[in-house]
């Protein structure tokens, strides 16, 4: 076992490159968030989101700074505390479309469950790092780190809130694969999977069933979810390959885009800024998972590994998931897009997992 | 496991996941290409259709007019709900069951109206509900979002005059049929649109129909328009000023109704009135009753007005003016007075005497009066009608003159009037009889047409305008509601209104005429339609509808009463058929409406007239 080293100066071995590509990402999301909101004007969305962006830079730095081992040390209590939000959460929240997923601070709201993900992140990555090398993982193991990320998932699930319940999935599924997991256990794993969802069928709500039903069959539609998908591939498709130009999506300014300044920002991006825009921003995505998988391979200890993997997981799942579903490749969820999607907590939440690679990355061998 | 070992097992894992990383954004990538590059130009014709909406811009008709320009068919504006089905988000079911609650029609109704456009083009609208109301207006327009494919169309609809006044000879409107869109006439037009379907409707369709509009315009996902591309204004149709004198019309129609105290004997019945000026061949009124209110046809009319008005019994919708033809009685004498005075079978000077019956061929043929006329005139048989006089008149002009006279006058032919569908009437002969009885005409069948019974059969407008040719002096004009000039100068092709002279004597029309001046002045039958000094001449029928010997009782078989007037009895300015349906004495149910009608004249031309509040119109 590696003791912790100090870690250098932050100036010195601080990752530019993941920074300029997250700043990148937010001038095009508040670009677009401009674009699509400047109609209403109700709600100044371009201002608030310019300060969660500046809140995220802020938290990025302090993470970046911060030795993630120490992150680490205190997440038994940062756990338990987080369990406790959830379940605050859950009590005290305010239902937004349905779910009671929202809390209040002051005049500030956030969806706790977003910020959650990032406690699992680490705590899951301490797991696995304090495990015994060996090839694969005992069933006594994987329960055990099963039940690390599936109790905070099961109360966003009650929220009910089961698009953000899945994201968290895939930390836990890329730390079972890459900890070690044998053929037999994943195969039992997934058939567990298959079996749960006649179970999860009588579970879901009405709504959720025909967002199921409507991906499924897009012409089956009383609710127009298939509408909106509809909506959103005319408005990709007709971007072309240079987009409509800034601000002249008629898809996005006369409103046939549904939710376009938070779930469906990608369609407004691939209507007005074309296919140039779209490879731009998911390159731009694609680089900073990449770059955190990088950082993952040459991590320093396990801990960081497996912190920079889980949010390699998170920020695929949910670009997969959002873009999918814009191009119409995936059933409709309410799941937002990192660094582009309207949005305090998610925009707070991918900054911070940002500077906790970011942290990882300071800490690493340096040949 | 060593440590190291360890390590390279989880970068190898690690890069595994990048792998499956990296291939599912290339097959992101793939999709964006496929929608942005390959198929780019669907997505954006879609998007256009999106944001671009055609709205139809419904031009109003063409007003009616009377002659001195007070509307008889104007437009009111009106909203239909209606629906595109291009770009609906939801399947025609789901359209209707969201709409069919908060427009108060039925999901079935909705889908039979849907699918009977089924096969027309989807971006043309689809009426699904006609001059809505305002709460049903507001609900579509609550529902923009919800509904896109749900809008509310202007569209200006006839307004006609109350109390079903002048309804045949307006006619009335209505969607086009599909049987309607075959022909050249409407070549021009679409499903949807409303035409003329009967009266001057239907007959200067093409001169008030107007043209409709567009306008291209971009909106919102609500449905608002935000801007306009182009727009092409409705041209509205041409207004038309017809000849016809809306208060010698209501002086007729008040008749009918029962407003008049002096035509009690009309009141409620069938008939017809039919007023023209005989120098011109203008119509200056036409009442066909029991008639039907246009105003139930501006809107779509519902099934069950429509089966009630064509199951009707007295067939409201027939125009009983120009449609259909009746045994014209003894109207018919005066025209075969003029004929055997022209054939030269009648001497001016013959007298005949009536014992109130006459045997011919072996039947005895009555009279009206039972005791007999004793020895009259011609004068004299015309005034007191005497049916033994024009026996024999008729017996000596024999059916072939009879026919050709009575067909040069203006009778079992059509007047040409500028209405569709009008009915010749029937003069009949012995070539007709074989024609459509294939039987041989019997000598003593034309006694009974000497006196307008029999085969004869006379429209109202016949009527109107052989008896206004007759004391005319042998001058048929045809008659019509608009003059050709009118329809010239707005750019139209028109006919020349015909004018047909026949030979006839003077003294043949003086004689005549003055019988019929006696028939009202001298105590006559006509005595009820006399004017202090306007000279009206005229004659009564009473036209039996079952034979005396069936000996019917019951209000259908009461005999059918006419009265045709004119005046002045020289050079007459005005002619009116009056025709009652089972009023009985033409006397007594049909000379008081021509009073009433030439009495409107009269007046009006002396400048008496005031407008009184008791006309049915303005009730």
């Amino acid at each position: 076992m590696i003791g912790p080293i100090p870690p250098k100066r932050l100036s010195k071995d601080f990752d530019w490159s993941l920074l300029g590509s997250a700043v990148l990402l937010s001038v095009i999301s508040l670009t677009e968030i401009y674009s699509s909101t400047m109609t209403q004007s109700s709600d100044n969305f371009f201002l608030r989101q310019l300060a969660w962006v500046a809140v995220g830079i802020l938290f990025l730095f302090v993470l970046a700074a911060i030795d993630y081992h120490l992150i680490s040390e205190h997440i038994p209590w940062l756990y338990v505390l987080a369990l406790g939000v959830l379940v605050y959460t859950l009590v005290f929240g305010h239902r937004v479309s349905g779910s009671k997923s929202w809390v209040a601070l002051g005049k500030i709201q956030f969806q706790p469950s977003e910020l959650v993900k990032m406690v699992v992140v680490v705590a899951l990555a301490r797991y696995f790092s304090d495990l015994r090398a060996s090839r694969y993982m005992t069933l006594m193991q994987i329960g055990k780190a099963c039940v690390i990320s599936l109790v905070p998932m099961g109360l966003v699930a009650l929220q009910p809130d089961l698009g953000t319940a899945l994201t968290y999935l895939p930390p836990i599924a890329v730390g079972l694969f890459v900890r070690g997991i044998r053929p037999a256990a994943l195969l039992s794993l997934l058939l567990g999977f298959v079996l749960l969802l006649p179970v999860s069928w009588i579970v879901l709500k009405p709504y959720q069933k025909e967002r199921i039903m409507t991906f499924l069959d897009p012409e089956r539609d009383p609710l127009g979810k298939g509408y909106q998908v509809a909506q959103s591939k005319i408005a990709i498709g007709s971007g072309g390959l240079l987009g409509k130009g800034l601000f002249r999506g008629s898809q996005n300014q006369l409103g046939f885009l549904p939710t376009r300044h938070t779930d469906f920002i990608f369609s407004v991006i691939g209507e007005e800024l074309g296919f140039v825009g779209v490879i731009a921003s998911l390159g731009l995505l694609t680089f900073i998972i990449f770059r955190s998988i990088y950082n993952a391979q040459t991590a320093r200890d396990n801990l960081g590994l497996f912190i920079a993997m889980g949010i390699v997981g998170t920020l695929f799942f949910h670009l997969i998931v959002n873009v999918g579903m814009v191009i119409g490749f995936l059933p409709t969820t309410g799941i937002p897009l990192p660094f582009l999607s309207y949005g305090g907590s998610s925009v707070l939440t991918a900054f911070i997992a940002l500077g906790l690679v970011m942290s990882v990355r300071r800490c690493r061998y340096v040949n | 496991m060593r440590q190291r070992d360890e390590l390279e097992l989880l970068r190898w894992r690690i890069s595994f996941v990048g792998y499956v990383i990296a291939a599912v954004l290339l097959t992101l990538v793939f999709g964006f290409w496929n929608a942005q590059i390959i198929q780019s130009g669907y997505y954006q014709l879609r998007a256009e259709q999106n944001r671009i909406r055609e709205i139809p811009l419904r031009a109003p008709r063409g007003r009616i007019y009377d002659r001195d320009h007070r509307i008889l068919a104007g437009n009111r504006p009106s909203y239909n709900i209606i629906l595109i089905r291009e770009n609906s988000p939801h399947t025609i079911e789901q359209t209707a069951a969201m709409l069919s609650a908060g427009i108060g029609m039925s999901k079935e109704e909705l889908l039979e109206r849907i699918n009977r456009k089924r096969r027309e083009p989807k971006f043309r609208p689809i009426v699904l509900k006609d001059d809505v109301s305002v709460g049903d207006i507001a609900f579509v327009r609550a529902r923009r979002y919800e509904l896109p494919e749900i809008t509310v169309e202007y569209q200006p609809r006839r307004r006609y005059l109350e109390n079903e006044i002048a309804a045949h000879a307006m006619g009335y409107v209505g969607e086009i049929t599909e049987a309607e869109l075959a022909i050249p006439e409407f070549v021009n037009f679409k499903s949807g649109d409303q035409v003329g379907k009967a009266g001057l409707e239907r007959e200067y369709n093409r001169v008030l129909v107007g043209k409709d509009g567009f306008k291209r315009v971009i909106v919102n996902s609500f449905g608002r328009e935000m801007g306009k591309l182009e727009e092409e204004p409705a041209i509205p149709g041409n207004d038309l000023v017809t000849t016809l004198d809306l208060d010698l019309q209501n002086a007729a129609e008040d008749c009918f109704a029962g407003l008049r105290p002096e035509c009690m004997k009309a009141g409620d019945h069938s008939g017809a009135v039919v007023a023209l000026d005989p120098r011109t061949g203008e119509v200056l009124a036409l009442v066909s009753r029991p008639a039907f209110d246009p105003n139930a046809f501006a809107t779509r009319i519902t099934a069950a007005d429509w089966n009630s008005l064509i199951t009707d019994p007295r067939k409201p919708l027939q125009n009983r003016a120009i449609q259909s033809h009746f045994s014209p009685g003894s109207v018919f004498k005066v025209f075969m007075a003029a004929a055997g005075l022209e054939a030269g079978t009648l001497n001016p000077l013959r007298t005949v005497f009536c014992p109130g019956y006459a045997t011919f061929y072996g039947h005895t043929f009555a009279c009206d009066k039972h005791e007999g006329h004793g020895t009259l005139s011609l004068h004299n048989a015309i005034v007191n009608s005497c049916n033994v006089f024009f026996y024999n008149v008729g017996k000596e002009l024999g059916i072939e003159r009879i026919s050709r006279y009575a067909t040069m006058m203006g009778l079992g032919r059509k007047s040409g009037i500028d209405l569709p569908n009008e009915d010749a009437g029937i003069i009949p002969s012995s070539e007709w009889k074989q024609r459509v009885f294939k039987a041989k005409w019997y000598e003593g069948e034309t006694i009974s047409v000497a006196i307008g019974q029999g085969y004869v059969g006379v429209t109202p407008i016949q009527a109107a305008w052989a008896m206004g040719g007759l004391t005319t002096g042998g001058r048929l004009k045809q008659p019509h509601f608009v003059v050709p000039q009118q329809l010239k100068k707005l750019g139209f092709e028109a006919r020349e209104i015909i004018e047909e002279d026949y030979p006839i004597q003077e003294s043949t029309v003086e004689i005549v005429g003055k019988a019929m001046w006696g028939v009202v002045n001298e105590g006559g039958t006509g005595i009820n339609a006399k004017i202090e000094g306007f000279e009206v001449g005229g004659k009564t029928g009473t036209a039996q509808v079952a034979s005396k010997q069936a000996n019917l009782k019951g209000k259908e078989y009461r005999d059918n009463a006419w009265f045709v007037g004119f005046a002045p009895y020289r050079n007459p300015e005005i002619v009116v058929a009056v025709f009652t349906e089972n009023g009985g004495w033409g006397a007594e149910a049909a000379a008081p409406v021509a009073h009433a009608v030439l009495e409107t004249y009269y007046k009006k031309k002396t400048g008496q007239f005031e407008n009184k509040n008791t006309t049915i119109a303005q009730k």
